[in-house]
């Protein structure tokens, strides 16, 4: 563990990171919470120490037990194609019978709330779903590389912290597909909704056609349009109502055109997305807005994107996708330069 | 071993106050870096204390009385982290991203880059941070880590090549 053992790429952060204040003071004095449970108690000697008495063991023992029999039982929930659901307010219906405390939902189950249930569903060991009031979700794979819930109605919180592509949320308006990520997830009555990332980055597929949404930003869903193009959450209204009218409403080159008039560079994941939702004649106007707004990086021809080369899309998006990320990040704490994502 | 110590395993609540007055600025800054989220760092804390004090008759002096304190409060958080109920209740650094931002003593004397530091290593995915926690700041190795968080030794340095990985990526300017 010597710096030795450190790449050169990163020993910089390892110097960093050692500097970092060893100690930083708790908000509110701690110590009345603990005085008062260790009230009246000697301090204990531990598993070797003398004064061993085997009753002080009963509530430890029974405690170990109780722990290992539920660790089992998660084992054995994730074995046979279920996941343990935690009542959190309310009485959610799993199937057809009301959530306990706590219970299991199994493929092909149901799990519903009404205007003032809510629960949390346990995604194998990789995170888990917080289900709002009404509604309506389902189980539909228990595997360890597919991980799955279809979301009919309602709304979800989804954190997952695994490697990307293991949780998928079906709705009516594509799939959801976790790239390692926090998110927000509603869907309506009529199968429309919108995904709001909070951390890390969704994709959102349906019918080959794929919104990616990083950290800030927002996507709108339709039944049979699929995703809309991806927004930050700060957009100006203009440029939202012009993606709406050309993701759903045959908005056509108008739509597009008042979409680049009212784009910011912070608006640069949409642009890139615009790319290859438009026309061959309109990309070029695309293309040259986008590249005022976030310089294309090296790698990068304007002949090669307008021809939709995948790699130098690839490569312009990990910068549009870094700038903003830094921008989400490091919001309050440094002025990030929305163009080319460094601090000013 | 000092007497402070002495006293405290003798039952003695005042020297065990001063135990947690000298120590309990690291321990809560190592619950707030693995954790992210400054109400269950605060909890956790409290847990580090009393779990230290219902063990303090096994400090047998062989090491030092913080790195016994510092190593007992990762056992802590992270059979905390294993309760599925706290984990499934927890608030995610995402959602509270002024965490790290409160003033606090000690800190360095660029406050700007410590500030970034921090907030990048909270928003780090739960077990990259972890392990980058606890190998480059507190300065473990990785067969500790291994011991202490009951993942394996390559699973480590992968996790803690991804942290840096993405740090690096967050915090070039």
């Amino acid at each position: 563990m010597t710096d030795h053992d450190t790449p050169p790429e990163f020993r910089e952060l390892r110097e960093r990171a050692a500097r970092l204040p060893k100690s930083i003071e708790p908000p509110r004095d701690l110590w009345p919470g603990i005085e008062t449970r260790i009230a009246g108690k000697r301090p204990g000697k531990g598993e070797r120490g003398r004064g061993w008495v085997p009753w002080v063991l009963i509530p430890l023992a029974a405690a170990a037990v109780l722990g290992a029999l539920l660790l089992s039982r998660r084992g054995a929930l994730e074995r046979s194609g279920a996941w343990e659901v935690l009542r959190v307010a309310g009485l959610p219906v799993v199937g057809s019978a009301p959530l306990g405390a706590s219970g299991a939902i199994r493929v092909g189950e149901w799990l519903e709330t009404d205007d003032s249930s809510r629960a949390v569903i346990l995604v194998g060991d990789i995170g888990h779903v917080e289900v709002k009031p009404d509604t309506r979700i389902r189980l539909v794979r228990a595997l360890r590389s597919d991980h799955r819930l279809a979301l009919e109605r309602g709304e979800i919180y989804a954190k997952v912290d695994a490697p990307p592509r293991l949780f998928f949320v079906d709705t009516p308006a594509g799939t959801a597909v976790d790239l390692g990520c926090a998110y927000t997830l509603a869907v309506d009555s009529s199968g429309n909704g919108t995904i709001h990332v909070t951390g890390g980055y969704v994709e959102f597929d349906w019918s080959g056609r794929r919104s990616i949404v990083p950290l800030g930003f927002r996507a709108d869903t339709r039944r049979a349009f699929g995703p809309g193009t991806p927004y930050a959450e700060d957009a100006p209204q203009g440029l939202r109502q012009a993606l709406a009218a050309f993701d759903f409403a045959n908005g056509g080159a108008a739509a597009v055109r008042r979409a680049l008039a009212a784009a910011r560079s912070e608006d640069a994941v949409s642009l890139w997305h615009l790319l290859e939702r438009v026309d061959p004649a309109l990309r070029r106007d695309v293309y040259d807005r986008l590249a005022a707004l976030v310089p294309p990086p090296t790698g990068v021809t304007r002949e090669g994107a307008l021809r939709l080369d995948r790699t130098m899309l690839q490569i312009y998006w990990n910068t549009i996708r870094r700038v903003a990320w830094r921008k989400a990040i490091l919001q309050g704490i440094r002025d990030i330069d929305p163009r080319t994502g460094t601090a000013r | 071993m000092t007497d402070l110590v002495r006293q405290a395993q003798q039952g003695d609540h005042a020297a065990f106050q001063s135990l947690y007055r000298e120590h309990v600025g690291r321990v809560y800054a190592l619950c707030l870096r693995l954790t992210a989220d400054a109400r269950e760092a605060e909890e956790l804390t409290q847990d580090a204390f009393v779990r230290a004090w219902e063990r303090l008759g096994s400090f047998r002096g062989e090491s030092a009385f913080a790195s016994w304190l510092y190593r007992l409060t990762v056992n802590v958080v992270f059979m905390s982290r294993r309760t599925t109920r706290r984990r499934a209740q927890r608030v995610f650094a995402t959602e509270d991203p002024g965490a790290l931002e409160r003033p606090a003593e000690g800190r360095e004397a660029n406050p700007g880059l410590a500030l970034d530091l921090e907030r990048a290593v909270a928003a780090l995915p739960p077990g990259a941070r972890e392990i980058f926690v606890l190998y480059d700041v507190q300065g473990y190795g990785h067969a500790e880590i291994a011991e202490l968080t009951g993942i394996a030794v390559g699973t480590s340095k992968a996790q803690l090549f991804r942290a840096r990985r993405l740090l690096r990526e967050m915090l070039e300017s």
